[in-house]
């Protein structure tokens, strides 16, 4: 496992590293007075070194150990791919090793917590692995969970895993260059990124560079190009990145605020309820799509929407109003678990609330939460893609799917529909995977309920784009 | 409690809501990092133009008195004027003018899955696990995975060539010739042809928005179905020896039809919001559309004018559920203590 963790070290903190320190570590910088900000900063700088530093490791799985960005050369071969391969096989070759790894990694945990649980552990049985064990034997979870797992990779390796770089292909394509043959000229030839990708557009009927198509300057495009002439994949890789971190981010403050709000109104009950009942209510009579639309452009000249390329604002504005449906679809299971015997008991014990909902109600709620969190995750995704396809929300150069959806829009009659239509895939399939995992969470947490809560779940997932 | 004074208190409890979203809204409006004159004049801004505005919004006045101004004004329908879409209308004229269309495609939306979504949800309550269930079942789940505004994109896709993908079937000249995308011709909506002229512009449209829904009804109301028809009372009936059709519109239906009553209510939301991106790209002017556009071009005034108005359909809808529920549901009120 340590071994397994310390080749890929350097990927895993890059993908660390690429979230947005530097705004939380500026904004305390900005509070402190003076000396103290100072020495806050000092500190933070050190982190942000060693950050930097660790994620410049080398790693097992780097792009330069398989590389696939090579150009012909005359007579026939290739050169600087990986042992003189069609770009395209070499690009094959590290995608399965990448995912070969992440799979190898998983099984590895997998097999590690196994023989814990059955050699190491004290207890014999938890409540627990009944719960595992139930998800185990979840075909439709599974399935689940291997899609989730399958993008979670994708955006934690996508500068691996990506054909060209975002550094090369996406933000600054005019300082690099390439080396192509050139048909006429019949030798090699260089250039810089920006002018190969203007003569690599897919732009429907006048030109057009398709699935699995090599472009004139010898690069591959497993998905195409955009209409500017970028890499699909490089581009839905990175998308990936971004549309996680913005569903992660905005179910995480959700479901904190939901939790603290369900063990808050199940264990004070009466007027704390009712408060939290019209609050709900108030929020959920704004429609969310209209009100992050109100306030992303309110907010767009603001220091607060670059953050993050103006992901955080998304992700931060759907936590902000995507609390109402989780709250109420955990209220109902917080109010029971309150009534138990055990909290009487801790309650007689003289013991303090926030230690008797911490200890003795939470490890309950939390449990459904998860299944309402894993739903409107997919809700947050589809929202921020609906954003982005309005032109609001994560701004460009950085790849957002919705964005991308829109520019092929015009386009989606002619030769270049995967402009369009990969991206929307992409977004489908990452939601099927949330939705089904969701579904199998359930059935593995409470498998007598088995869906007659749907209702819940509609309200908890329901309002995305 | 009973039941009406439960919806009494529900009523009396929806005054705050109101207030809470208007008080939100004139916040970030009015008091937001954008001053609503600069974001009407653009680049025309210059001191005397915006010193205008800014007397004319009522902006020169202290904060508080310009609050209590503005929920007054919104609480009595004094919406205020359009600025830069309509300048010469106030704006409720021009909320009146794009509002119909909005109205025709969310009627529509609302009707479509109600007549497909429930009966096959339904249907497979009543055969369940048998493949026409699965199909459904299956088709219900990825249809909730697409994204509203991609799947209005693959419709477009798909009517604007429809000989091709619909085997020679041609959507534009289906019953009438009409442009596939586009404003529906509101004139004279009440006359039967021209009803059904601008229906045919607003149904895709209306489809995409109602998709969502149509997977959730399907979903709830099979497991609905499925849990009445296994229930004791159902079982009784049948022992008394009640004809199978009269067990289920009696006693399944009505009763399967109680935890559909919020979703159906709660895809007003969903709507209400999605109605932005489908009129967006289906070519609607409607007043989602309409929104997005006095947000984008600067019309901020106008904007948080129809921020009011769905405000108030969203608490009228929610309205609106709990009076169905205290009606369809006779347990209303005491559950809730």
């Amino acid at each position: 496992m340590a071994v397994l963790v310390i080749v890929e070290f350097g990927a895993l903190w890059g993908g660390i590293m690429a979230l947005p320190w530097d705004t939380p570590m500026g904004l305390l910088t900005g509070v402190l007075p003076g000396a103290i900000g100072g020495a806050v900063a000092g500190i933070a700088s050190v982190f942000a070194d060693a950050g930097a530093w660790l994620a410049d490791l080398p790693t097992l799985l780097s792009r330069e150990w398989i590389p696939n960005q090579g150009h012909r050369v005359p007579g026939g071969g290739w050169e600087g791919t990986f042992l003189g391969l069609e770009p395209a096989y070499a690009w094959v070759i590290r995608v399965a090793v990448v995912y070969a790894y992440a799979m190898f990694t998983f099984y590895w945990v997998w097999r590690g917590y196994m023989v814990f649980r059955r050699h190491y552990r004290y207890a014999d049985w938890t409540p627990a692995d009944d719960m595992i064990d139930r998800f185990r034997g979840h075909n439709w979870g599974k399935f689940g969970l291997v899609l989730v797992m399958a993008f979670v990779v994708m955006a934690m390796f996508a500068p691996t895993i990506s054909p060209t770089t975002q550094e090369q292909n996406i933000m600054d394509p005019y300082s690099h260059n390439i080396e192509y043959y050139n048909d006429d000229a019949g030798q090699v030839m260089e250039t810089s990124v920006g002018q190969a990708n203007l003569l690599s557009s897919s732009k429907g009927v006048q030109r057009n560079f398709g699935l699995w198509s090599y472009d004139e300057y010898d690069r591959f495009h497993p998905t195409g190009t955009f209409t500017n002439g970028k890499d699909m994949f490089t581009l839905t890789a990175y998308g990936a990145r971004i549309s996680l971190f913005i569903g992660v981010f905005a179910s995480a403050l959700a479901g904190g605020i939901a939790l603290s709000l369900a063990l808050l109104t199940a264990y004070y009950k009466g007027i704390v309820d009712l408060a939290t009942v019209v609050a709900s209510d108030a929020f959920m009579a704004m429609p969310r799509l209209l009100v992050l639309i109100m306030l992303v452009t309110v907010l767009a000249d603001h220091w607060v929407a670059n953050i993050y390329s103006g992901g955080f604002i998304i992700a931060f504005l759907f936590g902000i109003w995507g609390w109402m449906g989780l709250w109420r679809a955990v209220r109902g299971p917080a109010f029971q678990i309150v009534e138990n015997e055990w909290v009487m008991a801790s309650k007689g014990f003289g013991e303090r609330p926030w230690r008797i909902v911490k200890k003795h109600v939470a490890p309950y709620v939390i449990g459904y939460l998860l299944i309402y969190l894993s739903m409107s995750l997919g809700g947050y995704i589809i929202g921020a893609a609906g954003l982005a396809f309005l032109g609001l929300g994560v701004t460009a150069p950085t790849p957002e799917m919705g964005r991308l959806i829109a520019a092929g829009q015009s386009l989606v009659t002619t030769q270049s529909w995967h402009i369009s239509i990969i991206p929307g895939l992409m977004i489908s399939a990452l939601v099927l995977g949330f939705n089904a995992l969701g579904d199998g969470i359930r059935d593995a947490i409470d498998p007598k309920t088995g869906g007659d809560d749907a209702a819940g779940e509609a309200a908890a997932a329901g309002g995305g784009g | 409690m009973s039941r009406w004074s439960y919806f009494a208190k529900r009523l009396v409890l929806s005054i705050p809501v109101i207030l809470f979203g208007t008080t939100i809204t004139f916040f970030v409006i009015y008091a937001g990092p954008i001053d609503p004159a600069y974001a009407i004049l653009g680049s025309q801004a210059t001191p005397d133009k915006v010193a205008d505005i800014h007397r004319q919004l009522g902006m020169n006045q202290p904060m508080w008195e310009m609050y209590f101004d503005y929920i007054v004004d919104m609480f009595t329908f004094n919406l205020g004027n359009s600025w830069v879409i309509r300048p010469d209308l106030t704006a409720y004229e021009v909320i009146m003018d794009f509002a119909p269309r909005t109205v025709l495609m969310g009627a529509w939306a609302v009707i479509l899955p109600l007549f497909v979504g429930i009966p096959l949800g339904f249907y497979a309550g009543l055969n369940p696990n048998t493949l026409g269930d699965y199909t459904a079942s299956f088709g219900g789940i990825i249809w909730r995975a697409m994204p509203n505004f991609w799947l209005a994109v693959l419709l477009l896709l798909v009517l604007s060539r429809s000989e091709e993908f619909l085997f020679g079937f041609s959507w534009e000249s289906f019953i009438y010739s009409t442009p596939v995308a586009g404003a529906p011709d509101m004139e004279n909506i009440w006359n039967f042809e021209n009803f059904l002229r601008a229906s045919k512009v607003v149904i895709p449209g209306a489809m995409v928005l109602g998709s969502a829904s149509m997977g959730n009804e399907m979903r709830i109301g099979r497991t609905a179905f499925l849990e009445a028809r296994n229930s004791n009372y159902v079982e009784m009936a049948r022992a008394k020896g009640l004809p199978g059709r009269s067990i289920v519109w009696k006693h399944i239906f009505r009763n399967a039809l109680i935890p559909l009553v919020p979703v159906i209510t709660a895809e007003a939301g969903v709507l209400v919001g999605g109605s932005v991106l489908v009129e967006t790209v289906f070519g609607i002017n409607g007043i989602g559309w309409l929104f997005f556009t006095a947000m984008t071009s600067g019309d901020l005034p106008l904007a948080a004018a129809l921020m009011f108005l769905f405000i108030l359909l969203l608490v009228g809808l929610n309205i609106l559920q709990d009076f169905l529920y205290t009606i369809i549901d006779p347990r209303v009120g005491f559950e809730s203590n």
